[in-house]
Order: structure tokens, then C-alpha cells, then sequence
């Protein structure tokens, strides 16, 4: 089985994911990026991204109640699947490979 | 609160999305109402869902691709389906293109005539004016009532408050340009502001200054239509400022119009004058037209203020036509405001609208055949089908989304054969109404029309052609899918086809019948006898009255004329009348009472000389002729005297003449009844007086010789007064008034029968062959069985001319019902004519058992052993 390897938004979808435990839908998901990676994400973009996720088997969504501060609207809950933690894992060892040995302040022309 | 950018935005998202992905305009809700963005942060989240498609956003991936684009895989499997079967798919086209075409002609020349508006700049913002008057009044017209005075329009003029200026102009003037050869040409006697207003500043010279239109009398000016001074005066480029001779008084040409300038009629305008050169002008001996405030003679155009509503603009002239109601009591005025088209006037516009009608009403038809036929031909091909359709069922299609796909091909066959079908007629319009324009007699003028297709007619193109489609699409379409899976090969039930043959029949037979009534009718007109001998005849017409001439002048000038006609080699009979027979022109008389009578009666009245029956070989059964130099005589004909005194002789009787200077005339006469006034009806009351002195002027000559005196009468009269317009003709060219209707009724009526009856007769062509083909079985074990070729035959000609029988009886009865709208240019010719309502159905069903025998020959001679082997 070939892996998929993850895109650098997924991952960081992934990982907030995890953060918010079972408080993940739409808006906790966009806040917490927003706040930690400080990064503009838009909900067409995220729900791209959470779409491709769901396809790959990487995470599972399901609809719960309505809310009145939503307008009646449900929201739509996501959560981690085994086959995103490995995908994680995998990224994770990845990267570390990939840092291993790296002083970028040692790097030429970087400061 | 959702507003509305964010309405917007959901809406878009709705009409992508569906309900399913609700949850998004949850979060985005959420955080607008409890997180604090704004507004356009909530626009720029829901726009960003737009692009590629997430998937993620909807629960069913299914719904998601149908909301993305609805149609176009029915479009791109229809054009797959028709191009596999290109034998139907041009024989749809075609048969579509045929019906459209032939509406959108029809529909084009409507809106050509009553629904374009004018073909001169800022024509959107001109809206005519006329008055409808009810209630007590006693009111003088030129033209029609619902015209205006000089005074009434002074006042809109002055006091309305929606229009930047309105003209006011009188079309259908007749005057004679004076010249070598003396014309009589149409014209327009216009407001001051007439070339201003309208945007048509005269391609050479000037319109109309105040000066021109200072006071009644004044203005004797001239501006020359473009076609005029190219053709009466070579283009003379230094034409302005010289003089023209109209009626016999001198105008100064002041401008020449515009090459594509023709007026603000359809009939074309050859030269325009002040309105104030009327009285100069005024062919009406001592009638008061311009200075009477209660005459209907004027047309009005109003320029609208910008952006003034239509419903304002006719409060503010409803108070204005109130308060000069208010000088004539009992009588009340509402006014007809409309955008300003070539058929404005109340009186045309019902004409045209009425005809119009009627005539959409027959190609309209035409097009019910043709979906008829296309229906029929889809039933037959959905039998054809059967198979795939279970399939597609069987693997899980709806059965909307077969309809859909059915009706999908059915709109595509319309819209390739409806644009086919205007193309087409939008390129030969043009031609085909030159064509009829060269046929109309010469007296009609000149009519300009702009034949292009605006919005109007593409809108109504577009619109036949759905319609056309869904017409011959949606009921095949739910008959072939409504089949169970088990029942595919089940044998569908043929009523639905016979009785579309039944209704096509029933359509061609009304079109073929009125068709039948309008030829015969015509062959009548051209081989009828009138009553009275036409040939070696020639009328010459002329209008001393257009010319001023008084009274004197005018008596002096028909006696030496009519010596010199009689002098000339040839001649045998000269004699002078007011109407010449069968002419277009009649006049009518309401104040005759005749002796024994106190009611006054109503009859058509002619003036005419001493000499006039025995020239015409008409008959005086009674009494006799009028003499030489006698007054206060009449002759009646045969019927005119039954109907006023009955069995009683006429001869002596006495009629009191109302409103004449003669007030009583003696019977003197009685000429036999003949179609002297409408062709086809000798019946009519109808009294002839002797000349009086005022009648001088009107009179017209008849001149009776072997030899063409033409060009010698042209010169007598040329002689006599070299300005006066002349009209010489054969009398028998006044036929032409009587054939000219009929001829193009019948060659419509004609041509849309027979375009009818070619498309019916492919209609049962196809299903009488459709039938024999899905009995081939059947007819072999009949055959097998012992059945010879005709019980075979019998078989299917039965079954296919069942249908055909019963639409053409409801054809004939629904002709029967109708055909009297028609009797009015049926020449006498009965409504119920033997020969249009027995000959056409026998014709109509001799093609019909023809088109029906084809395939069931072909049926009876299959060989029984193939086809007992056959599917």
C-alpha cells in the first residue's frame, strides 16, 4: 500500500483536530489556526481540505443538533481517524529525518 | 439579521449547495453573531466556497453534479441520440422549420405594420395621441374622427406638462406637382417643429421655421421627400429656393428629407408643408379645415420628458382633453396613448389587429400539424426505444430523468429547426413582400415597412419554438417511459396516434376548405360578368376639384373635353360619371325619401351623364336614359325600385334629396340590377342623378373606342390644362380592387393548405407504414392461414383511415362553422360552396388512402415464412 503523504494544511488541520478533541467543527477548527499559526484560513478552504481528509480516510464527520445561535443550523463535528494518526506519525518522522542535524542559524545567507 | 449582501451570497450558496451543506452557513452565522465579524467577512467566507467543487459541503456527491451544471449531459446525449438517427433528425428540422418560419413571417409583418415603433431617432420616447369620443356630438372629419383640430392641438401643446414638444400632421394629402407630366403625389401637411422634433433634419437645405407657420394661409414652402427629387428633379443639387407647382399654386422647396425618411406613415410621404398652407392648398371647394376648431384632421407625436411614466403622461392629458370637453356639452373624450407605430390611428390598428389574428390563427395551425406529426412520429420512435429505456429504469434512472432527457431531444430538434426556420424566413421576407407589394394595384402608394427582426419577433420565435417542442415532446415523452419493466415488450395502444392524425386531419381540412371557398371564389372573380360590357373602355380620372377650379371654369372645361374625346378617330361613345363602375371609391347618401315614404332612406349614389347605359350595355328595362341638358332626373336599379315601392311603377315616382340644392329629383328610369359598385352583388340600392353645375368638378370621363386613344386623350387634356394630373386606364383594371384581396388570401390560404396537407399526409404516410411494420407477424399467420393479398390490404387500410375519416368529418364541420368570417370576399359565392366542402374532403381523402395504401401493399406482399421468423 503506497502512502499518502500530507500536505502541509492537512497537517496542520490534523493537528488542530487533536487540540480541540471532541469540540471539533467549523469555527473552533478555523480559531484555532488562526491563533496558533497565525494564518487567514478561509471556510471554503478549510472545508476543501477537511473534504480531502475525509475522502483519504483520515478523519470522520457526523452532523449534530441544531443550535439557536446558529440559526438552527447543525454543526458539523470531525474527528481523527486511525488511518490520520498514522498519516501524522509518519509526517512526523518524516520532518524529524528531515531536521535532524539542522542549525539553520549555521545556514548561509540565513539569519 | 441576514442583509443583503449576505442574502445574496446565501442565496448563491442555496442554488449551489442545496440544504445539504447547511452546517457551513451555520459557522459562518456563528461567528458573525457571536464572534463579531462583519458583514462582508461573512460575503468573503461564502464566496470562498465557490471554485472547485468541495465535495466535503455536500451529502450526496449525485445532487452536487446536477446543481453544478443541470443540462448539459441531456444536451450533449440528445445530440448524440439525433446524430444516430439523422433521417428523423432532418425530417423534425425540417418540418419545424417550415411551421416556424412561416409564424415568424406572419408574426414579423405584424410587427412590422402595428408593433415597431417609428423608424426615426429616439422612436422609444415618441407616443402618439388620438381621441375617442363618446356621447352627443356633431363633429367635421378629414380622415378620422379620432384626429385632432389646429386648436385642440395648440392646447396639448401649450398646456401639457410631460412632453418636450408634440407634432401635429395630417398624412394622405393629395396634390398634383405641376410639370411636363402633371402627378398626383402623396404628402403630409405638417407642424412647424414637424422635422425637428422628430430628428430628421432634411438632408439638404431646411424644415420648417416659425415664419413658415405664421398664420393660416402663410407657408408656401415646400421639403421634398429624397426619392421624389431624385426622380422628378435628376438630384439637382441646387434645387433648394427654387418653386414647384402644387394644385396649381406656386411653393418654394425649401428642403429635401432624408434618403430613408419617409414619413410617419407606412404609405410613403413624397413631400411635407406647413400646416398653415392649407387653406392655400385645400382641394375642398369652401371646406373649413384649418381654421375649425371642431375638425378631425390632424395626427399627434409627443416627445416624452426623460424618464416620464406612461401612466402620468395620460393623467396630465386626460385634464386637458376634460376642460376642452367642457365646451362641448354631452360629449366625453378618452384618449388612445400609445409608443408611436406606423399603426397608431384607433380606426387601423383594430383593422390590423384583426386581420393579423385571423391569419396567425392559420399558420398557427399549420404548427399544431406539425407538432401532431412530430408527436407521432416520437410515439412511433419510443416503441423503437422501448428496450433502452427499460435498461435505463432497470439500472436506476427516475422517471423524471427520463422525461427530462426525452423532452430534452424534443427542445434541441425545435431550437435547431426553429432557428433554421427563421433564418430562412427572415432572409426571403423582404423579398416575399416586394414580391406582393409589385402585385397590389397601382392606385395603393408605396409602403415602406423595416423588415429586419427586432427583439419582438426573436422573443416570439424563441417562444413558438419552446412551445413547438414541448407541443410535440412532453406527451411521447411520458408515454414512453410510463412502461414496467416486465411489460417491455408489450404493444402500446394505437388511440393516442390516431387520434393526433385524426387532429391533424381535421386542421388540414379546415385550411384546405377555406383554401377550396377563396380559389373557387377567385376563379370566380375572374371569369364573372358583371352586368355590364368593360372592355375597349377607358376611364380617365382627374381632380379639377384639387385644382381650385370654380364652378364655371370647371363645366367649361368637361364640355370641351368631353367634344374633343368624342371627335377623336375611333371613338364611338363618350360619357362622364362621378364613380366609375367597380372603382374603390363610393359614395353613400343617408337623406333619400322616397315618394310614399316618410323614412328617409339609405343608397350608394352615382352622377352620371347622358349616354353612360348605352356605352356600359346596360340595360334600362323601364322608362329610359337621361337627355341632354336635363337636371333633377334619376334612374333606379330593378332592385331599389322593389324596395321602395314595391310592386308599384317606379317610373314618375319622386325622391326628396336632403342637404342638396336640388331637393326633389323624378324617376325617370330603371336600370337593370348589375355589379356596378361591389363585385359579386348586383343587389344594392342605387340611384344615379343627373350632373347639377357643383358635380362638374368631379366628374370623371369614360371614353368607348376600338383604336387606343391613350396618348391622344393625354394630349387633349394636356391641352386643356397643362397642370392637371391624369389618370388613364382600362375600366377593366378596376377588377384588380375586387381580385387583389382574394388573390392574397387565397394564395395564403392556398399555400398554407397545401403545406398542411403535405405534412398530414407524411403524418399518415408514417403511421399507416408504422403500423404495417409492427403487425408484419400478424399478417403472416393471417397469410399462413389462408388471408389473401387484399384481406391484408383491407386490414391496414382500415385501421389507418379510421383516424383519417373522423378528423375529416370534425374538419368540415369546424370549416362549416367558420367559413362565413370569409363570405365577405367571397364574390356572391355561397359560404357552404358544394364544390370546396365535397371536393376538397374527397381530395383530402384520396391522398390520404394513397399515402395509407403505399404501406399496406407493401404489408400484403410479405413472404409468411419470413415473416413468422420476424421480431
Amino acid at each position: 500500500m503506497s502512502h499518502e503523504h500530507l500536505g502541509e494544511f492537512e497537517l496542520i488541520v490534523l493537528l488542530a483536530l487533536i487540540r480541540l478533541g471532541s469540540n471539533a467543527y467549523g469555527v473552533p477548527i478555523r480559531c484555532e489556526i488562526e491563533k496558533r499559526a497565525r494564518r487567514t484560513v478561509t471556510v471554503g478552504a478549510l472545508y476543501r481540505t477537511l473534504d480531502r481528509l475525509e475522502s483519504k480516510g483520515y478523519v470522520a464527520s457526523w452532523l449534530g443538533d441544531p443550535s439557536p445561535a446558529r440559526g438552527g443550523r447543525s454543526k458539523r463535528y470531525f474527528r481523527i481517524e486511525p488511518l490520520g494518526l498514522q498519516a501524522l506519525r509518519r509526517t512526523e518522522r518524516e520532518l524529524a529525518a528531515m531536521w535532524e542535524g539542522i542549525d539553520l542559524r549555521k545556514v548561509p545567507h540565513v539569519s | 439579521m441576514f442583509r443583503k449582501p449576505w442574502r445574496f451570497m446565501e442565496w448563491l450558496f442555496r442554488l449551489r449547495y442545496g440544504k445539504s451543506a447547511e452546517f457551513v452557513l451555520g459557522d459562518v452565522m456563528e461567528e458573525y453573531t457571536i464572534g463579531g465579524k462583519s458583514r462582508w467577512w461573512v460575503c468573503r467566507q461564502l464566496w470562498s466556497t465557490y471554485g472547485p467543487a468541495p465535495a466535503a459541503l455536500s451529502i450526496r456527491k449525485e445532487k452536487q453534479e446536477q446543481m453544478t451544471w443541470p443540462i448539459g449531459n441531456e444536451i450533449r446525449y440528445a445530440a448524440r441520440t439525433l446524430s444516430r438517427n439523422p433521417g428523423f433528425a432532418a425530417l423534425a428540422i425540417v418540418t419545424i422549420a417550415l411551421g416556424v418560419g412561416g409564424n415568424a413571417a406572419i408574426f414579423s409583418l405584424l410587427n412590422a405594420v402595428a408593433l415597431r415603433p417609428l423608424p426615426v431617432p429616439d422612436s422609444g420616447q415618441l407616443v402618439s395621441v388620438y381621441q375617442i369620443f363618446q356621447g352627443k356630438r356633431s363633429r367635421s372629419v378629414m380622415g378620422e374622427e379620432s384626429m385632432f383640430s389646429v386648436e385642440e392641438y395648440r392646447t396639448y401643446r401649450d398646456t401639457n406638462h410631460v412632453f418636450t414638444g408634440i407634432v401635429a400632421y395630417s398624412p394622405f394629402l393629395e396634390a398634383t406637382l405641376g410639370g411636363e407630366t402633371p402627378h398626383e403625389y402623396l404628402g403630409t401637411y405638417g407642424s412647424c417643429n414637424y422635422f425637428d422634433l422628430l430628428g430628421e433634419a432634411p438632408a439638404i437645405g431646411r424644415g420648417f421655421l416659425p415664419s413658415d407657420c405664421a398664420a393660416a394661409g402663410s407657408g408656401a414652402v415646400v421639403v421634398l421627400s429624397h426619392d421624389l427629387w431624385r426622380d422628378r428633379f435628376s438630384s439637382d443639387p441646387d434645387f433648394a429656393g427654387k418653386a414647384v407647382i402644387l394644385n396649381g399654386t406656386p411653393f418654394t422647396v425649401v428642403g429635401v428629407a432624408q434618403p430613408a425618411f419617409h414619413g410617419t406613415e407606412a404609405a410613403y410621404s413624397y413631400f411635407w408643408v406647413p400646416f398653415t398652407a392649407e387653406p392655400v392648398l385645400a382641394a375642398r371647394n369652401g371646406a373649413k379645415v384649418y381654421g375649425n376648431a371642431n375638425m378631425s384632421w390632424l395626427s399627434l407625436i409627443g416627445k416624452l420628458k426623460p424618464g416620464e411614466a406612461m401612466a402620468h403622461v395620460r393623467a396630465d392629458l386626460a385634464v386637458i382633453a376634460a376642460r376642452i370637453d367642457r365646451q362641448y356639452p354631452g360629449r366625453s373624450t378618452t384618449l388612445a396613448i400609445d409608443t408611436a407605430t406606423f399603426a397608431s390611428l384607433p380606426e387601423a390598428r383594430g383593422i390590423v389587429m384583426g386581420v393579423g389574428a385571423v391569419i396567425l390563427t392559420a399558420v398557427a395551425m399549420v404548427l399544431l400539424i406539425v407538432c401532431a406529426n412530430l408527436a407521432n412520429l416520437l410515439l412511433a420512435r419510443a416503441v423503437g426505444r422501448q428496450k433502452e429505456i427499460a435498461i435505463r429504469l432497470a439500472v436506476g434512472a427516475t422517471r423524471a430523468q427520463l422525461v427530462r432527457q426525452l423532452i430534452t431531444e424534443s427542445l434541441l430538434v425545435a431550437l435547431v429547426g426553429g432557428a433554421v426556420g427563421c433564418a430562412a424566413s427572415f432572409a426571403a421576407f423582404g423579398a416575399i413582400l416586394r414580391s406582393i407589394q409589385s402585385h397590389l394595384p397601382r392606385e395603393v402608394p408605396q409602403f415602406h415597412l423595416q423588415t429586419g427582426p427586432d427583439w419582438r419577433v426573436l422573443a416570439y420565435s424563441l417562444a413558438i419554438t419552446i412551445v413547438t417542442g414541448m407541443g410535440f415532446g412532453l406527451v411521447p415523452a411520458l408515454r414512453a417511459t410510463k412502461i414496467d419493466l416486465q411489460g417491455a415488450s408489450k404493444r402500446p395502444r394505437g388511440f393516442l396516434r390516431g387520434g393526433l392524425v385524426g387532429a391533424q386531419v381535421a386542421v388540414c381540412m379546415t385550411l384546405l376548405i377555406a383554401a377550396g371557398l377563396l380559389l373557387h371564389a377567385l376563379y370566380d372573380a375572374q371569369n364573372v360578368d358583371p352586368g355590364f360590357q368593360m372592355k375597349d373602355t377607358l376611364t380617365v380620372a382627374f381632380h379639377l376639384d384639387g385644382m381650385n377650379y370654380e364652378t364655371a371654369r370647371a363645366t367649361e372645361f368637361q364640355r370641351q373635353l368631353l367634344e374633343a374625346a368624342a371627335a377623336l378617330p375611333g371613338v364611338d361613345a363618350v360619357a362622364q360619371a362621378r364613380v366609375t363602375p367597380l372603382s374603390d371609391n363610393h359614395v353613400g347618401y343617408g337623406g333619400l325619401t322616397p315618394s310614399g315614404s316618410t323614412q328617409e332612406r339609405n343608397a350608394e349614389v352615382n352622377v352620371v351623364s347622358p349616354g353612360y347605359f348605352s356605352m356600359l350595355h346596360l340595360p334600362i328595362v323601364r322608362g329610359r336614359e337621361f337627355r341632354n341638358g336635363e337636371t333633377n332626373a334619376a334612374i333606379v336599379t330593378e332592385s331599389t325600385a322593389r324596395r321602395w315601392w314595391g310592386g308599384a311603377d317606379a317610373i314618375g315616382q319622386t325622391i326628396r334629396v336632403d342637404s342638396s340644392p336640388i331637393s326633389q329629383v323624378v324617376v325617370v328610369g330603371v336600370a337593370r340590377d348589375a355589379q356596378i359598385s361591389h363585385l359579386g352583388r348586383s343587389n344594392d340600392t342605387y340611384v344615379y342623378f343627373t350632373a347639377s353645375p357643383e358635380d362638374q368638378s368631379h366628374l370623371q370621363l369614360l371614353v368607348h373606342s376600338r383604336l387606343n386613344q391613350q396618348a391622344a386623350i393625354r394630349r387633349l387634356v394636356h391641352r386643356l390644362d397643362p397642370n392637371l394630373a391624369l389618370d388613364i386606364a382600362p375600366l377593366e383594371d378596376n377588377l384588380k380592387w375586387w381580385r387583389t384581396p382574394v388573390s392574397i388570401a387565397g394564395a395564403l390560404a392556398g399555400s398554407l393548405g397545401a403545406l398542411a396537407l403535405l405534412i398530414a399526409l407524411l403524418g399518415i404516410y408514417g403511421v399507416a407504414a408504422f403500423m404495417a411494420g409492427r403487425r408484419v407477424r400478424e399478417i403472416g399467420i393471417r397469410m399462413a392461414l389462408g388471408a389473401d393479398a387484399a384481406a391484408v390490404q383491407q386490414l391496414i387500410l382500415r385501421q389507418s383511415m379510421l383516424p383519417v375519416l373522423i378528423g375529416a368529418v370534425l374538419g368540415i364541420a369546424g370549416c362549416a362553422a367558420v367559413s362565413k368570417v370569409l363570405s365577405g370576399i367571397l364574390f356572391g359565392l355561397s359560404a357552404y360552396d358544394p364544390l370546396a366542402f365535397v371536393g376538397v374532403p374527397i381530395l383530402l381523402i384520396g391522398c390520404a388512402a394513397l399515402a395509407s395504401h403505399l404501406p399496406a401493399r407493401r404489408a400484403s406482399r410479405i413472404d409468411p415464412v419470413h415473416a413468422l421468423r420476424h421480431e
